[in-house]
């Protein structure tokens, strides 16, 4: 079997490995690219959301490079996501791709230890378990370098960028969980922070997939930090992953605040978004970027809530919505705008307080 | 007391059985004005402009209702029998409603999870703390709630066009009037999914089996059941609206696969008038070719046919 499936960020790695665990040869689609987008999108119903295009042009491109087995996550059905493998399917077999298709079931755990990956790879369940165990840990490991390298990037942003490729082999080849272990402290020797504190810490909530992928979003942490702001996140496969396990503990603080808004979940991530949104604020950052695809539907509630929070506290919130055509330039220039009101505000506080 | 509701959303499904209701137990009924252009306008600036134009609309009816009323009733869908889900944007707009008014209002919003009954008397109990009385004007109102169980008529040699969409934009005149005054005014009989019944609707077979959500099934059936009645399927679609961007598209495919001319409206808060007509006239000119192409081919197949007994 030469399986693949979409990129995930960073996390394209923890995924690499839990397959291979289970005996799969991985094939990974090529890193995202405006060629995926377009090739994606052509292949795409005009109107849907942007996850599922380059999600398609990740399968797109993986089988040209060989794959035959394509993985694919499906949710509730309550968002279109859920929905997604069924277009997926359809526009592999439409194009003519001689492939096999899995979709894989999120929100049953059991089924999915106990039954589905056995079955599809031929292995045992406690495989199944221990796989699961060491994608735990090296999507933590993934989590806590993204942690590093924002705050590295809005410190000091060249030895950042230098530093970024020599912990992402590190992370790569760290295929045991000893070895994963010794990745966690390696990666932080590598970013060597000092303890200084940025100018501007910023907190990054939205739609789960551009919260892991940053193709999607332009890469925004990086440009953020750029511009001097470390980007404080929440999201990530390492909590998705314990959520669906049951056992995240920031998903039920997340609905607790998120209730002032919010008092019934619409689906999605809303409730996620608008809870850590919230969180940020009581830590005391200094505003929010809420980043979604465009027409996303739950996060577009979710940015009302949002608004209303802006107007409760005062606190900076910059929605932004992303599809394949968002600009470039346009996006540079509403991010340095922000970054700045930003700065300016936390300026006139400290300056207040004195 | 004055109890407002939004003339939008739900209200084109229940709106009378909630007025019914809300009289029965003593409260004073304002029903917003019928959608307008002022109306659309007062709710673009209250929610983001990505958002579909049914929830624009309904937000532009709760801004008009403000200030009118005491108590606005908004009941909030969650799902109904068979745990068929709403759409987020539905489930979500108690709370916009809820931020956008403040505390200017009180927002009254039964939570429907499955039956509609409970929610219904709760939230009575909440105006009128009399439950003899709520559940007598329960009761009443209940024949208010659509139901149907005959299907329509097909007769031979009608011209026949099966105008699909969510009920809110179908009922609301201000979205669908252009439509329906197209295709009736080019003579054409126009179908639609709320007049078939339930049977159709709720069924679960084929793909509509896969569909979580309660009106696209419905969308989805009627697709299904209309498409070869028909001389051609127009769907309304809402700019933004995530299920509908989905389901249509299943049902282009099947309307290729049956070489049935399909058409997918999409309509926003700038779509005028002209550019709607245009687009269904080219439709139904489609239609019509292929009405005359598919006579042209019966009549060769009979000629073919003859030549054969003659042979
Ligand atoms: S959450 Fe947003 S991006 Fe994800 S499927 Fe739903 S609408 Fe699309
Ligand atoms: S189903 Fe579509 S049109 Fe209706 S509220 Fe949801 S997104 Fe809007």
């Amino acid at each position: 079997m030469k399986a693949s499936f979409p990129n995930l960020g960073y996390d394209t790695y923890a995924l690499k490995t839990f397959v291979e665990d289970l005996g799969g040869e991985v094939i990974l689609a090529p890193p995202n690219s405006r060629r995926t987008v377009e090739l994606g999108a052509l292949h795409s119903p005009e109107l849907i959301c942007m996850p599922y295009k380059i999600t398609l042009g990740n399968m797109l491109e993986a089988i040209e490079l060989g794959a035959d087995t394509l993985f694919m996550a499906a949710g509730a059905r309550k968002c279109r996501f859920g929905y997604y493998h069924y277009l997926h399917e359809r526009a592999l077999k439409d194009l003519g791709k001689e492939c096999r298709f899995i979709a894989v079931t999120q929100y049953s755990p059991f089924d999915f230890v106990f039954k589905v990956m056995p079955g599809i790879f031929g292995v045992s369940p406690f495989r199944v378990i221990r796989a699961v165990a060491k994608l735990l840990a090296k999507s933590r490991l993934t989590q806590e370098f993204r942690q590093q390298l924002n705050r590295k990037m809005a410190l000091d942003f060249d030895g950042a960028e230098q530093a970024k490729p020599k912990a992402l082999s590190v992370i790569e080849r760290a295929h045991t969980l000893k070895e994963i272990q010794a990745a966690r402290g390696e990666v932080r020797r590598i970013f060597a922070l000092n303890g200084s504190e940025p100018a501007i810490r910023l907190g990054l909530v939205g739609e789960i997939y551009f919260m892991i992928e940053q193709f999607a979003s332009q890469e925004i942490e990086k440009e953020l930090g750029k511009m001097g702001a470390e980007v404080v996140f929440e999201r990530s496969l390492y909590r998705h992953i314990r959520h669906l396990l049951s056992s995240d503990p920031a998903f039920v603080r997340s609905g607790r605040l998120a209730r002032r808004y919010l008092q019934e979940s619409p689906g999605g991530e809303a409730i996620r978004t608008v809870g850590e949104a919230v969180y940020f604020q009581q830590q005391g950052l200094d505003g929010i970027v809420h980043i979604f695809p465009f027409t996303c539907m739950p996060e577009n509630i979710a940015l009302e809530a949002l608004q209303k929070l802006s107007e409760e506290t005062g606190l900076p919130v910059l929605s932004l919505s992303f599809d394949e055509h968002t600009s470039r330039t346009g996006l540079l220039t509403r991010l340095e705008a922000f970054v700045d009101l930003v700065k300016r505000r936390k300026l006139g506080r400290r300056l207040h307080r004195n | 007391m004055k109890v407002g509701i939004p003339r939008a959303l739900l209200y084109h499904r229940y709106g009378r059985f909630w007025e019914e209701f809300l009289a029965g137990i003593g409260a004073e009924v304002v029903v917003s004005r019928r959608t307008d252009k002022v109306l659309l306008q007062k709710g673009l600036s209250h929610v983001s402009s990505e958002i579909c134009l049914p929830i624009k609309i309904v937000a532009g009816h709760i801004e008009e209702l403000v200030g009118k009323i005491d108590v606005l009733f908004l009941p909030r869908l969650l799902w109904l029998e068979d745990k068929l889900y709403a759409c987020p944007k539905m489930i979500g707009i108690v709370d916009i409603a809820r931020m956008m008014t403040g505390d200017r209002v009180r927002v009254v919003a039964p939570k429907i999870q499955g039956s509609l009954w409970l929610p219904h008397f709760r939230a009575g109990m909440e105006l009128c703390h009399d439950p003899m009385r709520v559940a007598r004007a329960l009761t009443r109102a209940r024949r208010h709630i659509p139901v149907h169980d005959r299907t329509p008529l097909f007769p031979d040699g009608e011209k026949r066009v099966a105008l699909l969409g969510h009920f809110y934009n179908i009922g609301d005149d201000f979205i669908s009037r252009p439509m329906v005054d197209t295709l009736t005014g080019h003579g054409y009989r126009i179908c639609t999914k709320d007049e078939l019944p339930e049977s159709v609707l709720r069924s679960r077979q084929g793909f509509a089996r896969s569909i979580r959500w309660v009106y696209e099934r419905e969308l989805y059936n009627a697709f299904r059941f209309l498409v070869d009645k028909v001389d051609g399927v127009c769907m309304i679609v809402s700019m933004g609206c995530g299920p509908d961007s989905l389901v249509a598209e299943f049902m282009r495919d099947e309307a290729q696969r049956r070489d049935r001319p399909f058409l997918q409206l999409v309509i926003d808060e700038h779509t005028g008038t002209a550019g709607i007509v245009t687009r269904i006239e080219a439709f139904l000119e489609l239609a019509e070719r292929r009405q005359a192409r598919a006579l042209q081919i019966s009549d060769s197949r009979l000629k073919i046919g003859g030549q054969g007994r003659a042979a």
